[in-house]
């Protein structure tokens, strides 16, 4: 049952956060038009590149999906409805969110283009860049939970949200978030200006449509991810808890997608530069914090 | 396999007749979802003032994602080639619209042709929406093929590199059988569009025919990873060098090399173990490939590790750079270690010997074949003309004029902003360039001034940008002491000479322009004055967006006899080999993109 | 239990199955991926044995690590996508044999060690991690910051060693993030 209910909420967020896509960049609210856009997907011709790597060519788009949802499985919308509350939750999304990487790889070897070769390594790159700042904020918000369990860390929250509790955690984590779900402007995978579409470059029909459900779902994930890590889960006055839950991650959510809209794209060399000289050792300083407030603060 | 089932739907092939009622919605789908690849580019679009997204179409930056290939304007031979590549890439349904030119001969012919006007972009995307919702699937789609789009296949020896042959057969040299390659390689052939491989085949069949034919090449032995290339041709040579060592001292070993490389199916092949060819590897040893041996002889690039180069083509359509300018890099991993830009597009010097050509002709063929910098070419025209015939300056139409081309300046500047936005990823800056374009072009001299506080608010928002400093400071610095440059890149080069300088360079022409109309008054069209039957030889210079341009002509009877015309963009365009080198591939492409190159003004 | 044994024998086979598929393969990207599933196989095995942490984890490293395998693969390797038709084989009569020895002595240890009684019920998944998480940080945290160290040092050791004498500041750089 809970399933079924994380499920219908994770695709409802997305019809959301389509719908507000589509109305920062045509300027107009049109909630059939996510609806309209994926069917549209099934009707156009489903091309497969000349001399693909099929079984990636295939998988891609399909593994994104999966490991958007799976890490979507461990995240609570209310005390007891999550999907699967493991003893483990916090480090399990981490190892689910590897597999975009994978499913990146994939989706940019399988093509047999360069663009789209060149936009999935490039991931790796970023990958390099950005996962000590998922994994250390983290951390630290486990060291303030004393748990790995997901609802055991909202629950933590209870008298103060993470946000305020750590806010250079929340920080870091939400860069870091934008440039897992390859968001502009951390869209170095698909840059249309520079790769003319990169992992996207070659899909077309369902598959692309799937693609881009699983990007928007990706996003949705992280969302909710910041927002049980940090914006106190399901805690607010007034509103049931999945309410509260499913505002603030939609939220978050549409930030991301704002923020892209505002900023150029980030150079490679700069991405890699700042979060090593700059995000770990801001990442190290709040564990360092966190920690002593820990101990120090009953 | 997911995609199965909607082929049957979609498709290519429709099995059962009649309309089913998913059939209906998808099209209804597709009617409210129309796509559209511009073809030169949306700055095109842009220059002529039609607004594609207000017309209810999206703009798409690549032929995977585009249901409409929206042509504007005439295109030219190379043009017309690198469209057909788009089309083919396009899925269906798809559509091909026509503004304003003559359909291209590569391509079936257009589903619907009007004038450049806003009024017949909306027509189009009507009529498109109309005839998607009702014919979305046909009964009998027809496949799209053109010459452009088929290879030529080579029959080459894999041992030895100098035969080629058009027919399969064996090498003089060796007796080996020829493996079949398509012309060009290994220095990879796309010279289309995006790097998509898609010459030979029809790639609008159904997916069982893609997949037998991948299967088919992966039984040719040298068929390479095409769009990869990942085989340098240096590491081709280096093989054959070893095996001709060896083919002296070692007969054997000769042959195993021959076996091992070309014979899958040799299964026991224990004591060749050590035979098989990987680079410099020294036969006899242990067997292990070593990194060290297998690179040491590629070439190094900047960040000194040896990695097997591809050649990908940028353009002549591509999202982040001019419409009809094609930019052909060799990337090193992610960075670029050589490249050069052509102009498919460019105007060629010199008329047809003996022809002469109308004055009134002549201008409207200039300015047209111009379409970032119309007017400016307009007013270039008219300058050389009447000094031809003699007449002498008048200040009142020199001052409207002046006004004219300064108009010109601040919506070029506009456009360029608009595709940096476009390259960058910063759709906030494209949207709100492209609107103020779109306004400019519309707008009196009053509504300009008007427009004013909004072109400085657009500066001071950038200056606030994060990361957009970052992104263009210290990219694309002119070598020093490079001449010939003019316009807003030679008045940047003072300062820094970067991007970054280049942009604010631009930016303070905008303001500087504004003043200038304040100052003057309403903007004039250029239009050629009497000139009667005057003879003569004329010269102008005129300083347009991207800088001086001079043409000189001669004048016999009011109708040109022959004509010479210099740009700036025919000198920057020479820049792009020295700011990319060494570059990684996003910063290469910001410097091509800041010198604002429009491939029109490329002089051949 | 017997779904256990079912689950454990799936993902087994699994394992197996791509461990097959690495070296059936002449495309480099797809050996390391397979090699990549082969692992999470391994983790999945982890999973239904109920060492939660551990299976998650080897889930979660092996995904950055194979892709990493993976691009210096494609870098180095003269027909990544092996469409060339190369032979990526070698040794083959040394790799038969000491193949069928370790899984000749695998098969052996399997059988004839002693493994102990068989634990009735496993400690449920947060005694297990708070159980390693006080092993890692008390009895063997020597051993395991030991390694940790000497594995950074190595890194930081080749990557010297690498960098060719006449190098820029831009080399310098984009070995640091490797």
């Amino acid at each position: 049952m809970n399933f079924v209910i994380v499920l219908v909420a994770l695709l409802g967020s997305v019809w959301l956060l389509a719908v507000v896509e589509g109305w920062t960049t045509t300027g107009r609210l049109r909630p059939a038009a996510p609806l309209l856009s994926g069917l549209a997907h099934l009707g156009r011709e489903s091309i497969v590149p000349r001399t693909p790597d099929r079984v990636f060519f295939e998988t891609a788009p399909v593994l994104l999906l999966i490991v958007a949802v799976l890490g979507a499985a461990v995240l609570p919308l209310a005390p007891t409805l999550v999907i699967a509350d493991l003893a483990t939750g916090a480090l399990f999304i981490n190892a689910a969110l590897a597999y975009v990487l994978v499913a990146l790889i994939m989706a940019g070897w399988g093509p047999n283009g360069a663009y789209a070769m060149i936009g999935g390594w490039r991931f790796l790159g970023q990958l390099i860049a950005y996962a000590m700042l998922i994994v250390m904020p983290i951390t630290a918000v486990a060291m303030r939970a004393e748990s790995l369990v997901t609802t055991v860390i909202v629950g933590s929250q209870g008298g103060l949200w993470n946000i305020v509790y750590q806010p250079l955690g929340f920080v870091l984590f939400f860069i870091a978030a934008m440039a897992l779900a390859f968001r502009a402007p951390f869209d170095l995978p698909t840059a249309p200006g520079e790769l003319g579409g990169g992992v996207d470059a070659e899909y077309t029909g369902v598959r692309l449509g799937v693609l881009r459900l699983a990007r928007l779902t990706l996003v949705i994930t992280l969302a909710s991810a910041t927002t049980v890590f940090y914006l106190g889960g399901w805690h607010g006055p007034l509103l049931p808890p999945w309410a509260w839950s499913l505002i603030k991650t939609l939220a978050v959510a549409v930030s991301m997608l704002l923020a892209g809209r505002y900023l150029p794209r980030i150079r490679e060399a700069d991405l890699m530069r700042w979060c090593w000289t700059l995000g770990i050792p801001l990442a190290l300083l709040n564990i360092i914090v966190v920690g002593l407030l820990v101990l120090v603060v009953p | 396999m997911i995609s199965d089932p909607t082929m049957t739907i979609t498709g290519a092939r429709q099995r059962q007749g009649g309309f089913t009622v998913l059939q209906k919605w998808v099209s209804r789908a597709l009617a409210g979802n129309l796509s559209c690849l511009i073809v030169p580019g949306p700055e095109v679009a842009l220059s002529h003032g039609l607004d594609v997204t207000a017309a209810g179409m999206r703009i798409t930056a690549t032929p995977r994602d585009a249901s409409v290939l929206l042509i504007i304007g005439e295109l030219s031979e190379k043009m017309s080639e690198a469209v057909a590549v788009l089309y083919a890439q396009m899925p269906r349904p798809r559509a091909i619209v026509i503004l304003g030119g003559q359909p291209p001969s590569t391509l079936p012919d257009a589903d619907f042709s009007a004038g450049v006007s806003q009024a017949g972009l909306i027509d189009a995307v009507d009529w498109l929406k109309r005839a998607l919702a009702k014919g979305a699937f046909s009964d009998s789609p027809e496949d799209f093929d053109a010459a452009v789009l088929h290879a030529r296949i080579d029959y080459v020896c894999p041992m030895h590199p100098e035969v080629v042959q058009n027919e399969p057969g064996s090498c003089p040299k060796c007796g080996m059988d020829l493996v079949a390659r398509e012309a060009g390689e290994p220095a990879p052939e796309h010279d289309h569009d995006h790097g998509h491989d898609h010459r030979e085949h029809r790639h609008h069949e159904h997916e069982h025919q893609h997949h037998d034919h991948a299967q088919q090449h992966e039984h040719h032995e040298q068929e390479r990873h095409h769009g990869h290339c990942h085989e340098h041709h240096d590491s081709h040579e280096h093989d054959h060098e070893q095996h001709e060592g060896h083919q002296h001292s070692h007969e054997n070993h000769h042959d195993h090399g021959h076996k091992h490389q070309h014979d899958e199916s040799d299964g026991d092949a224990e004591e060749k173990g050590s035979g098989h060819d990987h680079g410099g590897h020294d036969h006899g040893a242990s067997g292990f490939m070593s990194m060290i041996e297998v690179t040491k002889d590629l070439p190094r690039s900047a960040d000194g590790l040896a990695m097997d180069w591809m050649e990908v083509p940028f353009g002549p359509v591509f999202p982040g750079l001019p419409g009809g300018l094609k930019l052909t890099l060799t990337l090193d991993g992610d960075g670029v270690t050589e490249g050069q830009a052509t102009s498919l597009v460019g105007m060629i010097n010199e008329s047809e010997k003996g022809k002469e050509i109308d004055a009134e002709t002549f201008i409207e063929r200039l300015a047209s074949a111009m379409p970032l910098a119309s007017v400016s070419y307009r007013l270039l025209a008219c300058l050389a003309i009447e000094r031809a015939a003699g007449l002498e300056n008048d200040s009142a139409t020199d001052q409207a004029r002046a006004v004219a081309l300064e108009c010109e300046r601040i919506a070029s500047h506009l456009g360029w902003l608009a595709q940096t936005g476009r390259q960058l990823g910063f759709a906030w800056l494209t949207d709100r360039a492209a609107t103020l374009q779109l306004e400019i072009r519309r707008a009196s001299g009053k509504r300009l001034l008007e427009l004013t506080p909004a072109l400085q608010a657009l500066a001071a928002r950038l200056g606030r940008t994060p990361l957009l400093k970052s992104r263009l400071k210290g990219i694309g610095i002119l070598p020093s002491g490079t001449g010939g440059l003019s316009g807003p890149v030679a008045r940047a080069a003072d300062d820094a000479g970067d991007a970054w300088a280049r942009l604010w360079q631009r930016l303070d022409e905008i303001i500087t322009s504004l003043d200038y109309i304040k100052a003057t008054g309403e903007p004039g069209l250029p239009v050629l004055r009497n000139i009667g039957r005057g003879s003569g030889t004329g010269e102008a210079t005129v300083e347009t967006p991207r800088g001086e341009a001079q043409l000189s002509l001669i004048l016999e009877h009011g109708q040109v006899k022959s004509y010479r015309l210099d740009t700036a963009c025919s000198h920057h365009i020479g820049l792009v080999a020295k700011l990319v080198e060494g570059r990684e591939l996003g910063d290469a492409l910001v410097a091509v993109g800041s010198l604002d190159l429009s491939p029109w003004e490329v002089i051949s | 239990m017997y779904a256990q044994a079912f689950f454990v024998a799936v993902f087994g086979l699994a394992a197996i199955g791509f461990g097959v598929v690495v070296f059936r393969t002449s495309s480099m990207v797809r050996s390391a991926l397979a090699l990549l599933f082969s692992q999470t196989a391994v983790g999945c095995m982890f999973l239904a044995m109920q060492t939660e942490f551990l299976g998650v984890l080897q889930i979660m490293m092996m995904a950055t690590e194979m892709s990493i395998m993976a691009i210096f693969m494609v870098m180095f390797m003269m027909d990544p996508g092996g469409m060339g038709g190369m032979d990526m084989t070698h040794q083959k009569r040394f790799s038969i044999g000491a193949g069928v020895v370790a899984a000749g002595v695998a098969i052996v240890v399997a059988f004839w060690a002693d493994w102990g009684p068989v634990t009735a019920e496993a400690p449920d998944a947060a005694m297990q991690t708070r159980a390693l998480g006080m092993e890692l940080l008390g009895r063997s945290m020597l051993i395991f910051e030991t390694a940790g160290i000497t594995i950074l040092t190595a890194m930081i050791a080749a990557t010297a060693v690498a960098i060719p004498v006449q190098t820029t500041a831009n080399s310098a750089d984009k070995e640091d993030t490797e």
